[in-house]
């Protein structure tokens, strides 16, 4: 099952109504929003009528929206390096082995 | 540095080469570039025509793959030289700093306390006063160490919106007093044996 990627490139400020329906209806409404939408005659004929405002690549799987959001984000550029988080660790793992110990003498 | 004696360190380092290396040179040229693309000679008579081949010459091919010969070469100078700094990317924002700096980060980062200790590792441009070392798109992380504490937390003044409409008399007050992370740029250090590890 194959899909189009879809992504609105031109904004539709200013284009005729029946133009701005088609994206309605592919669910494009703001500039650089992705869509997936499975290959068929339908969904072709709804690109063929918004091909310049249309960056169309067929697919073969299709993406979340969780998982288009995160392959934008940018990775953070650090991480905690305290030892503060580790100390912390330390304490949950003697909490549990106390907690074993209580279990075994009772 | 003059390129003078950047070519006599060159000729010292390796006798052979005769071009700079594309992607680490230095700030102060202000000459001519460097005879670009081939270092291909032909001795025949007829003219070739030969297809220019841009071939991008990046500082860092591939995680595990060696760092070029520009950068072998190169990068025991620019650790050298006195004072460094580093473009370091946090959430894909770039912060020109050197050791010694703070920065307001425009946000609060969750989960740290001041004296938490950040180790950096995303940096676009790592550089001294003569020679630059341009990521591409990031420098390799292995090149160099950068540790920033949290020196706590600052917030901007009280700003207060009135929202109202014309001719209603009801008006609605916002308040907004927004805090920021300070971070303190505690080492940048460029690691030379990162070279000779690979």
């Amino acid at each position: 099952m194959s899909f189009f990627r879809i992504t609105l490139h031109r904004s539709a400020i200013g284009l005729p109504k029946r133009t701005r329906g088609v994206l309605a209806a592919l669910g494009l409404h703001r500039r650089g929003q992705l869509v997936f939408h499975p290959v068929s005659a339908q969904f072709a004929g709804m690109i063929m009528k918004v091909k310049e405002l249309v960056i169309v690549e067929e697919v073969d799987r299709a993406l979340t929206k969780r998982e288009v959001h995160d392959s934008r984000k940018p990775d953070p550029g650090f991480w905690l390096e305290t030892a503060r988080a580790v100390g912390l660790q330390q304490q949950q793992q003697q909490f549990q082995q106390q907690q074993q110990e209580e279990e075994v003498r009772l | 540095m003059s390129r003078a004696l950047l070519r006599s360190v060159l000729e010292l380092r390796a006798p052979v080469t005769r071009l700079l290396p594309l992607s680490i040179r230095p700030t102060t040229t202000t000459a001519a570039a460097a005879p670009a693309a081939a270092s291909v000679r032909f001795f025949n008579q007829t003219a070739q025509h030969i297809e220019p081949t841009t071939q991008p010459d990046p500082t860092i091919v591939a995680n595990n793959a060696s760092p070029p010969d520009s950068v072998r070469t190169l990068l025991p100078i620019l650790a050298a030289q006195p004072g460094h700094y580093i473009t370091l990317l946090i959430h894909g924002r770039p912060y020109l700093v050197t050791q010694g700096d703070s920065i307001r980060l425009p946000f609060k980062m969750p989960g740290v306390e001041p004296g938490d200790v950040l180790r950096l590792n995303r940096a676009s441009v790592l550089g001294s006063r003569d020679f630059t070392l341009k990521g591409a798109p990031h420098v390799d992380e292995r090149l160099y160490e950068c540790r920033a504490v949290v020196t706590g937390t600052e917030s901007e003044p009280l700003r207060v919106k009135i929202k109202k409409k014309r001719r209603c008399r009801r008006k609605k007050t916002v308040k907004s007093k927004h805090r920021y992370t300070m971070l303190r740029v505690s080492e940048l250090r460029i690691r030379e044996e990162a070279v000779h590890e690979s």
